[in-house]
């Protein structure tokens, strides 16, 4: 049984029990995140037909989870078991759905650095196609339709960013409030959860309609196999529909795409994806970095209540290009430091101990302010296929990366008590639970190896990298996937390196670049 | 037999005190039965992690028991050794534990009242396409 002509009068179609789906479109895009709809948009206002497929379900604002428990069953993989294995586990933070991460990250949007598009034009051979002003102009139309303009530091600000970034800039460090793709937040610190508000503007929200507006349509619950190449052309891609409750695998699907096929599964779904289809590379799952990050809480004697505000409203850039002993300005590994409010049950999760002992503690939650550090790491991971077909992510920071960690944990740990509070909680093995502004130096002396810290991964990039060298990239400068004529990699699996800043804004754009390049060949896949 | 060897295990990690109720007094069976019907990486992980606790005693407090056998302040002693162990796996298992604990305690409402934080309301669990899901008044796509 055939439904394409029912799903092509609705415009979304979600999980079949049974039968085949047949579909054609101009492109097809696979996952619905931040590049995946930021290139299926542009495709569709140029006037191509867009097929959409999304291996997770569609969720609106009703729909979201309140707690994090609902959080981890409806809007991550695998309950967010998806992990990094080096010398230690690290796990990976990922969303599933329509939307993708856009709809549980904190919306934070930051133009692709300067010093980025030169080091990609410089070593990656990509000067001519992410030039300063190609990028300018795809992040400015961004900014436009997502509505991206600075946290406001008015009453929903928050105490804990609002204290952040009044001790950064008390040293005279650079820090700002984040700029952000939200409008009319309030302040409820559920962007991990998704904005039940409506406020943030994720792609759900923003783009995809419009995109079945324009006579698209968006799979969900139905995730690829593989894509179909014939003669060295991706012509499409084959699926089954699974559902996202009880995991009972559905009916199939099938998208036959007339020009192209564009790929926006993530850093880790990406070059599982590749591989599954039979692209062959050296380089496929290789250079795969991320933003390995860690968090230093303060506890004040007065409330500080980091669940009201902006999940994540203040930034430092001042120490990405390095940072040195002291808190100086050091050429080397880079960091950045951000406000995080994490609800009290990932609070009570990373909080150190067990026991009553424990418990005892989480009496002060509502008294914790949570500030982070993530490093730009010089570490190269891998992401291959597992036994059962899982990501099988292998990662681990080097010393230069564990060193620019701890110098970030520690000007954090200092911060909190110039700020005024009482106890720092470092949350690295080894170290007291708790330390004063006497035990500081404990800090200096950092741990053996990467298993004394509690490391998370947020920010991804590569294993489908793009390049003018074949060894060392999947994708070439013409944005084809090498030997797979009318392939593309729009997710951040694409980026060559680590940016030292959020990564959404500059995903979006390579994305559009992209897009906006297949749109004005006209035929892309000749 | 198993959830309970769970509950049981999590609420020796989030024990009840003076000041706050723990997982051996709250009632937080849905969840729990939730985590158990979660996909198989989480499930190994939260078994695996509940085994090691009930059987490393021996290796945190030097007591040649398994930990439902211990009084109760050597369980209290043993859970906190396992979280600063010098063996990785033995951390990482309790940060697993603490981890699922964490979620069941820290969004449980008799907690989130006791410290003064806004309650949750129910997870719906729906998406679009889903034949349990009411009808919606946000944005759906246009027809």
């Amino acid at each position: 049984m055939s439904t394409a002509a029912h799903a092509g009068s609705v415009g979304h179609l979600a999980f079949q029990p049974t039968g085949d789906v047949e579909l054609q479109a101009d492109y097809v895009v696979v996952g619905s995140g931040s590049g995946g709809s930021a290139a299926a948009v542009v495709l569709a206002r140029a006037g191509y037909r867009v097929v959409v497929v999304e291996s997770g379900p569609w969720r609106d604002r009703n729909d979201y989870p309140h707690s994090m428990l609902g959080a981890m069953r409806d809007m991550m993989p695998d309950w967010g078991g998806t992990v990094a294995m080096g010398d230690s586990i690290m796990p990976i933070v990922q969303a599933r759905g329509v939307g993708g991460g856009t709809v549980i990250n904190s919306a934070i949007m930051v133009r692709t650095p300067g010093d980025v598009l030169h080091d990609w034009a410089r070593d990656h051979g990509l000067g001519d196609v992410f030039t300063e002003r190609a990028m300018g102009e795809a992040h400015d139309r961004v900014d436009a339709d997502l509505e991206v303009a600075p946290t406001p530091t008015g009453p929903d600000y928050g105490r804990s960013n609002a204290g952040l970034l009044e001790m950064l800039r008390s040293r005279g460090f650079e820090a700002h409030p984040t700029a952000r793709n939200v409008h009319g937040c309030v302040g409820s610190g559920q962007c991990l959860q998704g904005c039940r508000q409506g406020a943030k503007r994720s792609t759900n929200l923003q783009w995809l309609p419009e995109v079945i507006e324009r006579g698209g349509l968006v799979l969900s619950c139905a995730p690829v196999d593989r894509v179909v190449l014939e003669g060295g052309r991706a012509v499409g891609v084959r699926g089954r529909f699974r559902h996202p409750q009880n995991r009972q695998r559905g009916g199939t699907f099938a998208v036959r795409a007339k020009r192209g096929v564009l790929l926006a599964a993530s850093a880790t779904q990406t070059p599982l994806l590749l591989h599954r289809s039979g692209v062959r590379s050296a380089a496929l799952g290789r250079f795969w970095r991320s933003h390995p990050g860690a968090a230093c809480v303060g506890v004040y004697p007065e409330p500080v209540d980091m669940h009201h505000g902006a999940t994540q409203g203040t930034a430092s850039v001042h120490f990405r290009g390095g940072i040195g002993p002291g808190a100086t300005l050091q050429p080397g590994v880079g960091i950045k430091i951000e406000s995080l409010a994490l609800p009290l049950e990932l609070v009570a999760g990373r909080t150190a101990g067990a026991g009553r002992g424990l418990v005892d503690k989480l009496t002060d939650a509502r008294h914790q302010a949570l500030w982070i550090t993530a490093v730009r790491a010089e570490a190269e991971g891998s992401c291959k296929p597992g036994l059962f077909g899982q990501p099988n992510v292998r990662y681990k920071p080097t010393a230069n990366d564990r060193a620019a960690l701890l110098r970030g944990l520690r000007l954090l740990a200092e911060l909190h008590f110039e700020h005024g509070a009482t106890a720092v909680r470092p949350g690295i093995y080894g170290l007291p639970d708790s330390i004063g502004p006497d035990q500081l130096h404990l800090l200096e002396t950092p741990p053996r190896d990467n298993r004394g810290i509690t490391w998370v991964l947020s920010h991804l990039f590569g294993g489908a990298v793009l390049g003018s060298d074949p060894s060392r990239s999947v994708v070439g400068p013409d944005l084809h996937v090498r030997g797979a004529r009318g392939l593309h990699v729009v997710c951040a699996s694409a980026l060559p390196t680590t940016l030292g800043v959020n990564p959404q804004h500059t995903i979006m754009a390579v994305a559009q670049i992209t897009a906006l390049r297949l749109a004005n060949a006209g035929n892309p896949a000749s | 037999m198993l959830r309970a060897t769970v509950r049981w295990t999590l609420a020796a990690v989030f024990p009840s005190t003076d000041r706050l109720p723990g997982l051996d007094r709250l009632d937080t069976d849905a969840s729990l039965a939730a985590f158990m019907a979660a996909p198989a990486v989480i499930r190994a992980g939260l078994l695996g992690s509940t085994l090691a606790f009930l059987l490393c005693p021996l290796l945190t407090i030097g007591w040649p028991l398994p930990a439902f056998l211990l009084p109760r302040d050597a369980l209290d002693r043993h859970a906190a050794a396992m979280a600063s162990s010098r063996i990785y796996l033995l951390r990482q298992a309790m940060l697993m534990l603490k981890t699922v604990g964490g979620v069941l305690w820290g969004g449980h409402p008799e907690v989130r009242a006791k410290l003064g934080l806004p309650l949750y309301g129910p997870d719906p669990g729906t998406f679009r396409g889903d034949d349990l899901r009411p009808p919606r008044t946000d944005a759906e796509p246009p027809a």
